[in-house]
């Protein structure tokens, strides 16, 4: 397959464009183009309707700041896409430079309708302004906050009062008609509501049940993890990463640490790469339990929360006995994992699999074919696999949309190109499919944790053993004077990371979780992207519901699975 | 904040014996508000769940309206875009009221010292119990809940104490000892 | 071995639900449902110890002993804290929520002790970090959850209250560098990985020194 960086490709694109407008970036992770701003639409146009490039899926965008770049030689900021051909299984990365003194750029909705959150947020944190966005205002950052938090010359401590008054203001896309008074009625649903999938705000606009537009408001959980992470060192943004999706912590520790690694370009050992597939295999069920449980919830089902909340107490005993906390564990670390597994970790994940399939078929014998959760879940919200994609969803929504995109198997990492399994799909694209995707990815979870335990236990090293970038063993730093000193130099200075820059993925539980670092060689991250599954996702909320009822709204926003602390950082 | 007023008229065993059956049925039955945002909000549907079963302590009903609760358990982050929002909650919420700040980020701020993160929601509420954890286990919680079943009895007998050693000064001290957490 | 990686993708461009079947109109399936919930409910009639409950605070569960609780600071054989004031831990905590003031030890081998060591427990996220900077095993984390204060000021707790742990079970303690169950083998092996003069004279081709 051709990649991208020959030129026969880049003139394909490029060629009735002026001439500079696309260069090649060499020696970079994955293939890199820099763009001038002037030619990104046409780029963009071109890379999404070619037959030979087919970019469907925009992944990502990303702000940079480089504070000491000029405007001549591309400005302060950057802009960075990356983008995805789901038909392909191809990545490009698309840079953007931009000056501070014309921050402006063109907004890529019209070939992307994904973008328009991404931009947003690139608006909030960074203050370029995209031409042609419909609703160009502050997304995760409250409406009273002045600056623009990631840039390198704002103080991470500096808050901002929010006062009643400075509440955001709903941006409706009303349908054109009278505006008959008596059969409007707007509805506020949140940030506080019963649902039980976190704090977000729904503003819908309403006649008679049906709505007729909404819109929604988010960063109500927005803990600056991008700003945190380039304060504290890298292995300190560890704890950091637990608590952006909170079901399945480990998973995030995971993608982390995996892209540390790789800029390091060191690989964990066999053993910590076995037992991060069994618990990361563990956090997903874990994560998908929790979601398919609170869906019924929403929906009024609540003998299945008692249920499904079960498999997860019992997997909690088995994290916990690995690394000391039930939720946000901190297990992964830089190279490996913090600590050895416990020596019951087989006799334990075996039992596990014994257990947990009884209270899934118990939650389906109750739900699957209830006519009353098939009336209430079939059909509603419904996408299909192509508008989803234009969306930029990832995860096992698409796949309930039928599309059998799953980053496990398009790249595989870890030990996944040597198990068996199946990436199931459905072609509902509806709630009841979403529900059900995730029970049947349950089944296979338990799967590939049977077949990696039937294999055994690697011996082995449970973490790099390279001093620069992993604690010396405890005993050997008590008694060692080179290991006191390593250990001494890694908690004082950190891990020093050379510099360059990655975009790394896994598949979480919600989707592709992608994190795109930059390192400028110091032990700090210069800057820490999280590509979060469910942000586009939830981007697409307010079109889904439109033309359904209010309680469908609730019941789609389960399917979704937001967790808010992915979708804010 | 539980209300501190004691009828010093007319005070006799039939008032104080209402007065310690209200206190009985108060600590036995808190019905959580559960304004959860994060992570310590799954600790808290796990602290509802078969494994440990908050219902136990009487707090069987959870709900989600201001009207109609007596405990606001604040489990997660608050940030400043949030704080509006649970400050007209807590008004909303009637006497006696009391405030549970689940986890290091409602009572502290946690590890976040950042531009959107209040440093504790004390900044904006009065607090009676703050535990610790990130996120506490379900038995922490609950350990929380009791101690702010021992504090809705030491509460009243302070104040108690207070109304018959001087009545007219009565109701200031009952609310200076309220033992809410200043705001730094 | 897997078999879909090499299979395209396909991308729908409709959407088709699920199609109830006939038994499932007639709502048949709730039967079912019933029977589950019935069979849970007089299982735990008749077999109350059978239910997952624990009843905290009269039972407690069974966590590990890598459990991350309440911090400790270990002492020496002669009752003082074995902290040298390096303020590693300080370093490493991502909460900056440890407070050390450095003092001079009399005895000169020990140089330094903490006159003031104070850790905020409600800015501590206990992630053990600090446990695992600490180059003297001088802070550990033990079982205890139990932690609920009134006001702010009592949630910092100072040196004398970390050192006084709330049992001298061994059995309560949590996470720490090393464990009861660790096997010598294993410690061995871990040890070995990290003999940094070993591993510079395989690099220069020596050959390795007997253990």
């Amino acid at each position: 397959m051709p990649t991208l960086a020959e030129p026969s490709l880049l003139d394909a694109v490029a060629a009735k464009l002026p001439a500079g407008s696309v260069a090649v970036q060499e020696g970079a992770d994955q293939p890199t183009w820099v763009v001038r701003r002037e030619a990104l639409s046409d780029v963009a146009r071109a890379l999404h309707d070619g037959r030979e490039t087919r970019f469907d899926l925009l992944l990502d965008v990303a702000g940079v700041d480089y504070p000491e770049r000029s405007d001549e030689e591309g400005g302060r900021f950057e802009v960075v896409y990356h983008l995805y051909s789901v038909t392909r299984n191809d990545r490009l990365r698309l840079k953007v430079p931009v000056a501070e003194s014309d921050a402006v750029l063109p907004s890529l909705i019209p070939v992307w309708k994904g973008a328009n959150w991404f931009e947003r947020e690139v608006y909030d944190m960074f203050g370029i302004r995209f031409t042609g966005h419909p609703n160009l205002s502050r997304i995760l950052c409250h409406e009273a906050f002045q600056g623009h938090p990631l840039r390198k010359d704002y103080d991470p401590a500096r808050r901002w009062i929010l006062t009643e008054d400075d509440i955001y203001k709903p941006h409706f896309d009303l349908p054109e008609g009278e505006d008959d008074l008596f059969e409007r009625m707007t509805v506020n649903i949140g940030p506080s509501h019963p649902a039980m999938h976190g704090t977000f705000r729904l503003m819908a606009v309403l006649d008679g049940e049906e709505i007729i537009a909404s819109d929604v408001e988010i960063g109500y959980l927005h803990r600056c993890f991008e700003k945190m992470a380039e304060t504290h060192n890298w292995q300190q943004v560890i704890p950091y990463t637990d608590r952006l999706n909170y079901c399945s912590a480990f998973i995030n520790n995971v993608a982390y640490c995996k892209t540390v690694e790789k800029l390091l370009g060191i690989e964990a050992p066999p053993r910590a790469v076995w037992a991060r597939t069994i618990l990361s295999e563990f956090s997903r069920v874990m994560d998908h339990c929790v979601c398919n449980g609170t869906t019924l919830v929403d929906a009024g089902a609540l003998t299945n929360f008692w249920y499904m909340f079960q498999p997860r107490e019992e997997i909690y005993g088995l994290i916990e006995a690995c690394c000391g906390a039930r939720l946000t564990v901190s297990y992964g670390r830089i190279g490996g994992l913090a600590q050895d597994l416990p020596p019951d970790f087989e006799a334990r994940s075996r039992r596990l699999l014994e257990i947990i399939p009884a209270f899934i078929e118990d939650t389906e014998k109750l739900v699957d074919k209830n006519r009353i959760w098939l009336d209430r879940s079939v059909g509603v919200a419904a996408i299909s696999g192509e508008e989803a994609i234009n969306w930029s969803w990832t995860g096992p929504c698409l796949r309930a949309s039928g599309v059998a995109l799953d980053q496990r198997r398009a790249v595989p990492y870890d030990l996944y190109d040597t198990l068996d399994f199946e990436v199931p799909t459905l072609q509902g694209g509806d709630v009841y499919d979403r529900f059900r995707i995730r029970m049947l990815e349950i089944r296979e979870s338990l799967k590939i944790i049977r077949q990696l335990l039937d294999r055994g236990m690697p011996e082995g090293p449970y973490i790099v053993a390279d001093p620069h970038v992993a604690l010396p063993a405890k005993d050997a730093a008590y008694n060692q004077m080179e290991a006191m000193i390593y250990h001494f130099k890694l908690i004082m200075d950190g891990i020093q990371v050379p510099a360059g820059e990655i975009y790394s993925a896994v598949e979480g539980a919600n989707g592709e979780l992608g994190f795109y670092a930059i390192s400028d060689g110091s032990s700090k991250p210069y800057r820490l992207k999280v590509r979060p599954p469910c942000f586009p996702i939830f981007s697409t909320f307010p079109t889904l519901i439109n033309g359904g009822s209010l309680s469908d709204a609730i019941v789609s926003l389960g399917g979704l699975n937001v967790i808010a602390g992915e979708l804010e950082r | 904040m539980a209300n501190l007023e004691t009828k010093t008229v007319g005070e006799s065993w039939v008032t104080t014996t209402f007065e310690t059956l209200e206190d009985w049925a108060q600590r036995h039955s808190f019905w959580p508000f559960p304004f959860g945002t994060a992570c310590c909000a799954i600790e808290f549907m796990s602290t509802v769940s078969s494994h440990y079963d908050v219902a136990r302590f009487g707090s069987e009903v959870v709900r989600f309206s201001p009207r109609q609760s007596d405990v606001l358990l604040v489990a997660g982050t608050i940030n400043d875009k949030m704080g509006p929002v649970l400050k007209r909650i807590y008004d909303q919420m009637a006497e006696p009221k009391w405030v549970i700040s689940m986890g290091a980020c409602a009572c502290s701020g946690g590890f976040y010292r950042a531009y959107h993160v209040m440093q504790g929601i004390d900044e904006i509420i009065p607090v009676d119990v703050y535990v610790p954890g990130c996120p506490p286990t379900p038995e922490g919680l609950i350990y929380g809940i009791l101690q702010l079943k021992e504090r809705v009895v030491r509460d009243r007998r302070r104040a108690a104490e207070r109304a018959k050693a001087g009545a007219t000064n009565g109701k200031e001290s009952a609310s200076a000892d309220a033992g809410r957490a200043v705001p730094a | 071995m897997s078999t879909l990686s090499s299979q395209p993708i396909t991308i729908p461009k409709r959407v088709t639900p699920y199609r109830m079947g006939l038994s499932e109109r007639l709502y048949l399936p709730l039967l079912g449902g019933l029977w589950v919930t019935i069979r849970h409910f007089f299982r735990n009639l008749f077999n109350p110890k059978g239910m997952p409950i624990i009843d905290y605070p009269e039972k407690r569960r069974a966590y590990s002993h890598r459990y991350r609780g309440h911090h400790i600071l270990t002492s020496r054989p002669d009752g003082s804290v074995r902290c040298v004031a390096c303020f590693l831990c300080a370093q490493n905590c991502p909460a900056e929520c440890i407070h050390i003031e450095a003092g001079e030890h009399p005895d000169v081998n020990i140089e330094k002790y903490p006159v003031v060591y104070e850790i905020d427990m409600l800015r501590c996220v206990f992630c053990g970090f600090c446990v695992d900077a600490c180059p003297e095993e001088a802070i550990i984390m033990s079982n205890n959850y139990d932690m609920a204060y009134f006001h702010r000021d009592q949630s910092i707790v100072g040196k004398e209250d970390l050192m006084k742990p709330f049992t001298f079970d061994e059995e309560r303690l949590g996470y720490r560098p090393s464990y009861p169950e660790e096997d010598v083998e294993r410690a061995k092996m871990r040890r070995d990985a990290f003999n940094l003069v070993a591993m510079a004279k395989q690099k220069a081709g020596e050959p390795a020194a007997a253990r």
